[in-house]
């Protein structure tokens, strides 16, 4: 059966091409996405082995600390005191302990010109410690000059001093949260063993002057050498006896081991949304497997008659094509990782050449081989089912039928079943969205997932209708060309519905996307509508310092300017998102959702939509714990948008609470009469002077800026989603293509009575467009829709209007007949090449 | 017999020759054949299996070409015309029944028989349609699909297209070959009636001497050349002479 199975592949391998093609750019993805991020896994893997390489010991908040789970604010306090270094330094076995401290701060280019862009910051950022002049614990080594020694001297790692324009002896300038610091550059230092930074620049100053910038002089973390041949983790026990709660001991390796896991994990989640993307181009390239085999079931049904005539069982017939669909799978599933592979070996050379050495070693991992195949296999075989059992009952009585008759098969069981899954799927979407329910997303994704079956299955039902309404139309435009391709079309409406629908599912995510995005748009639109304030301040890197906030408001010409930060506290055992604003100029400045408004907090808390869900109501009184104090807040109000910050307090409690907390927002209030445009040069040219990296946008331009974002967004998906539309062209085009082998002999008739090469031509584009249009237009209704059902569900988030993507939909509606023109270049090459002679005498 | 003093050429072949396949393997279809088609004449092409009667109808309908030689359908040499220009002369002044498959199963009868005159952009003779569809006896057939038409029916309907554009001439290949002898006689009966009613010419390739006794001349062919010729042949006078040729 096998050697049958083998051979009939063999025997016309041309009709499965395009098939083997289908899944192996949907396997291709996949092994890709596994190459690359196995890859960047073994990056980094070494990056945090060289962090870790010479420290024995790394003393440290223990992030696992009670009461919270994850404490949230212990991460970057600073929590060791110069005692507590002396008294680890004191622990047997220890050699020597050094007090480390990161500085907030940019290493700005020599010729570094402020400008109000937000993206001049972008990049890897700066990385500054104090020097402790130990290469096991600076994990630097000195290599030209010497290490800093006085309060104004740094040192930069070797890559990045000649990049940014420093010499030995130049002035360096730092920009930090606390203004603009000038150090002399007293020598380079390499970073382990390559100086492979991943892009960052990292520098050293001394102890002191790294205490003055940051304020504070404590020390986030202690590095431990120990003693000649004394004992790690002994050790490292040894020294977590007298630490101060919450904090730990641990050996560097453990600690690196830590890292590289916790990159893992992120690494997972760029595998499984990969995955899920290479899983929709193969659902689609599923559709074409399903088509492909049933029309080759088709046209082999004499031979398959004769099979069973000569004594074939059906059973074996129905192993014999899965068997065939196997060889398939095998096949281009091994095409498809080698492809893969190389794809993502090109890709990871292409960007190391832009952005230096991020990836370790690429070679092709066990994950991508064994996702490969599996994906591959499953989704040929399971498509190749219905075809196989279809085989398995064709009687021999049609080894005796003069040619192939196409079975009229009545559509009502298609129909019935279709209906039933697409209200199931719509119900499940339902369900999901406006329900309250945990993980929404199951019930949608599969809805979503029944819905687009359910209508693949009605579209036959819609295309019979369709065909014979377009029927008209064709015949007008294009005379008998027309109205053979409408024939064509309705003559089997579950295959044009099955190769139709396969572009459906990909302009459906499309049009959603679309319909997402662009809403997303309307509501930054919206918001600015409730806008009063002329700027908002941005820092192109790190959070907005607050002495730039001073600078601004100590000009001329500026009312006010209202900031709002970000926190987190505890309230009730559980963290909360906190947001901090000024109550009196709040509301003044943005038109927040909100009742009352802000001015009416007195003292008191806001909550969000999601805390009132929880059961919280205003009057209630909330205990919110903060790491530098706790206090016990009235609730005076509502804030009606989900998703900010889940509580509301103003700027004392703020303090209170949590300190100095990082500002997520400032904007700029202008007093009346002034002219805004001057008044941005007047205040950026006083940020210059301490604060260059803090930039000014007034709100149109944010507004550009936030669109700018929503367009990168839905143009990453639209480039994921490529692969999918691909396919589904290759299937239009390979169902043409067996169609045009199923239909030679009518070809051939129809050249013998005078029609022309060009008009056969012609057809079969006719045909390709008008499945192409209808299954983009299928599309664009199932996805605004569920777009629309997306933005009603996230009322809460503060989308209002549903904006439907106009111009998307005109651009794939136009997309969609070019396409449909190149699908059709092939199959309509092939029929019209067909000799008429042989083409009569075909043995159809 | 009678004599005509001008005979009218709707088609024919000045040395005509067709070789299939190349140097061992090539095999001489058509052997240097010269042949006149009468106007308004049923001929008849007979012989035995492999004697060239196919290849004859396919290179004079231009369905073929030729390897060496000339041939013309009408006043037109088709020889040297180039694949569209062929098509066209097929679409404007041939019609062709096929042994089988001579409908597209999508297409109603109607659309069936009026295909030749949709592909030219020309106008249906709504008198002239009548009067073929009545002939015929296809009157209550017309809307029926391919598949739901008996097999004399579909025959009948692929006569009727061959007919409706009124072309120069028919060629016919085996078009009674695959009906039962009475739906045969019918099928027959028609494309006759049409030759002596309305003066259509048509050629036919068969190899059933009852079919051939439809005709007004029959044409026998062995080796790729024409050995013989008949006038009104009977049944019984062409059998005797195929048993001469051996067959």
């Amino acid at each position: 059966m096998f050697r049958l199975a083998v051979k009939s592949v063999r025997h016309n391998p041309k009709r499965l091409v395009l098939t083997a093609v289908a899944v192996a750019l949907g396997v291709a993805l996949a092994a890709a996405t596994f190459t690359l991020t196995n890859a960047l896994s073994g990056g980094f893997t070494k990056l945090f082995e060289e962090i870790y390489a010479g420290t024995d010991v790394i003393v440290e908040v223990d992030p696992d600390a009670d009461p919270a789970e994850e404490d949230p604010f212990a991460a970057t306090e600073s929590v060791f005191t110069g005692a507590d270094v002396d008294e680890v330094a004191a622990v047997d076995g220890v050699s020597s302990a050094w007090g480390g401290r990161q500085v907030m701060g940019s290493v700005l280019a020599a010729d570094f010109e402020p400008t109000n862009d937000v993206m001049a910051g972008g990049g890897p950022p700066s990385q500054l410690f104090n020097w402790a002049g130990d290469p096991r614990v600076d994990q630097a080594t000195l290599v030209e000059g010497d290490g800093p020694a006085a309060d104004d001297e740094i040192v930069l790692d070797l890559d990045s001093a000649p990049n940014l324009g420093y010499a030995i002896g130049d002035t360096v300038s730092v920009a930090t949260e606390a203004g603009v610091e000038e150090f002399t550059l007293v020598g380079l230092v390499r970073f382990g063993e390559s100086n492979s930074l991943q892009g960052a620049t990292l520098g050293y100053m001394t102890d002191a002057r790294s205490a003055a910038i940051n304020g504070d002089d404590g020390y986030e973390q202690i590095s431990v050498i120990v003693e000649d041949g004394a004992n790690q983790d002994a050790v490292a026990e040894a020294i977590g006896e007298i630490l101060p709660p919450d904090t730990r001991a641990i050996t560097g390796e453990a600690k690196a081991a830590e890292q590289t896991e916790a990159f893992d994990e992120i690494l997972q989640y760029i595998d499984i949304f990969a995955i899920a993307f290479a899983l929709i181009a193969l659902f689609v390239g599923a559709y074409i497997i399903v088509n492909t085999f049933r029309i080759i079931v088709t046209q082999r049904t004499r031979e398959f008659g004769l099979m069973r005539a000569i004594g074939v069982s059906g059973r074996q017939l129905r192993t014999m094509i899965l068997l065939e669909a196997l060889v398939v799978a095998v096949a281009s599933s091994t095409i498809g990782i080698v492809v893969g592979y190389l794809g993502a070996l090109g890709l990871s050379t292409l960007v190391e050449a832009f952005s230096g050495d991020i990836f370790g070693t690429v070679t092709l991992p066990l994950d991508a081989v064994l996702w490969g195949y599996s994906l591959g296999a499953l989704v040929t075989i399971v498509a190749a089912i219905m075809p196989a059992i279809h085989a398995s009952t064709i009687s021999p009585m049609e080894a005796l039928r003069e040619s192939a008759t196409e079975s009229k098969k009545p559509l009502r069981l298609r129909n019935v079943v279709g209906g039933a899954l697409t209200l199931l799927g719509v119900l499940a979407i339902v369900v999901g969205l406006y329900m309250d329910i945990e993980r929404p997303y199951i019930p949608v994704g599969a809805g979503a997932m029944i819905l687009i079956i359910g209508v693949t299955l009605l579209a036959a039902q819609v295309l019979v209708p369709l065909a014979y309404g377009l029927k008209a139309t064709l015949t007008r435009i294009f005379r008998v060309d027309g109205k053979l391709a409408a024939n064509n079309i309705h003559r089997e409406p579950r295959r044009s519905a099955n190769t139709a629908a396969a572009l459906m599912i990909g302009v459906m995510l499309l049009a959603l996307v679309a319909t997402f995005t662009e809403s997303m748009k309307s509501l930054v639109t919206e918001q600015f509508k409730g806008n009063s304030a002329d700027f908002f301040v941005f820092s192109s890197q790190g959070a907005i310092p607050t002495g730039a906030i001073e600078v601004i408001e100590g000009e001329d010409g500026v009312a006010y300017v209202t900031s709002t930060g970000l926190g987190t506290v505890l309230l009730d055992g559980g963290t909360t998102n906190v947001g901090v604003i000024d109550p009196e100029t709040a509301d003044l400045a943005f038109d927040y959702n909100n009742e009352p408004d802000f001015d009416q907090m007195d003292g008191g808390v806001f909550i969000d939509p999601s805390m009132v869900e929880a059961g919280y109501e205003v009057g209630d009184e909330l205990t919110l714990e903060g790491p530098e104090g706790t206090a016990t807040l009235t609730v005076t109000g509502r804030y009606l948008n989900e998703g900010d910050a889940q509580v509301w307090i103003d700027e004392d409690t703020g303090h209170e609470l949590l300190g100095d907390y990082p500002l997520a927002q400032s904007m700029v209030v202008l007093d009346d009469d002034v002219d805004a445009a001057e008044a941005q040069d007047q205040l950026l040219e006083a940020l210059a002077v301490d604060y260059p990296l803090v930039v000014l946008q007034s709100p149109g331009e944010f507004e550009q800026l936030a669109n700018q974002f929503i367009d990168l967004l839905l143009g990453i998906i639209s480039a994921m989603l490529g692969a999918a539309l691909v396919i589904a062209l290759l299937g239009v085009a390979n169902t043409l293509l067996l169609s045009v082998t199923e239909r030679t002999r009518e070809i051939g008739l129809l050249r013998a009575v005078g029609v022309r090469r060009r008009s056969i031509r012609r057809m079969i584009r006719i045909e390709s467009m008008v499945m192409a249009i209808f299954g983009t237009i299928l599309g664009m209704i199932l996805g605004v829709g569920l777009g629309a059902a997306l933005v009603r569900a996230l009322e809460d988030f503060g989308f209002t209007t549903i904006t439907i993507p106009w111009v998307w939909l005109l651009l794939y509606t136009i997309s969609a007949a070019i396409a449909g023109v190149l699908a059709a270049v092939w199959p309509a090459r092939r029929a019209a090449k067909l000799d008429i002679l042989q083409a009569i005498a075909f043995d159809g | 017999m009678t004599t005509s003093t001008t005979v009218t050429i709707a088609a024919s072949m000045r040395g005509g020759t067709k070789d299939y396949g190349s140097g061992d393997a090539a095999v001489r279809a058509l052997d240097g054949l010269d042949v006149d088609i009468a106007q308004s004449e049923f001929t008849a092409i007979m012989g035995p299996s492999g004697s060239g009667k196919s290849t004859l109808l396919h290179t004079l309908a231009g369905l073929d070409r030729l390897t060496a030689g000339e041939s013309w359908i009408g006043e037109t040499q088709i020889t040297g015309l180039s694949e569209d220009k062929i098509t066209q002369v097929r679409r404007d002044k041939i019609g062709f029944v096929f042994q089988a498959f001579n409908l597209i199963p999508s297409l109603s009868a109607r659309e069936n028989i009026t295909l030749p005159l949709d592909i030219a952009g020309r106008d249906i003779d709504p008198a002239w349609f009548e009067e073929i569809i009545s002939i015929l006896g296809l009157g209550d057939r017309l809307t029926h699909l391919p598949a739901e038409l008996s097999g004399g029916q579909q025959q009948r309907v692929a006569v009727a297209r061959a007919l409706v554009a009124r072309p120069e001439l028919i060629f016919a290949d085996e078009p009674s070959g695959n009906l039962d002898s009475r739906s045969g006689a019918e099928l027959l009966g028609f494309m006759r009636r049409a030759v002596k009613e309305f003066g259509q010419t048509i050629v036919m390739v068969t190899h059933d001497p009852t079919a051939a006794s439809y005709s007004d001349r029959v044409l026998f062919l062995a080796d790729g050349r024409i050995v013989d010729e008949m006038r009104e042949p009977t049944a019984d006078r062409v059998l005797d002479r195929m048993k001469q040729m051996g067959h």
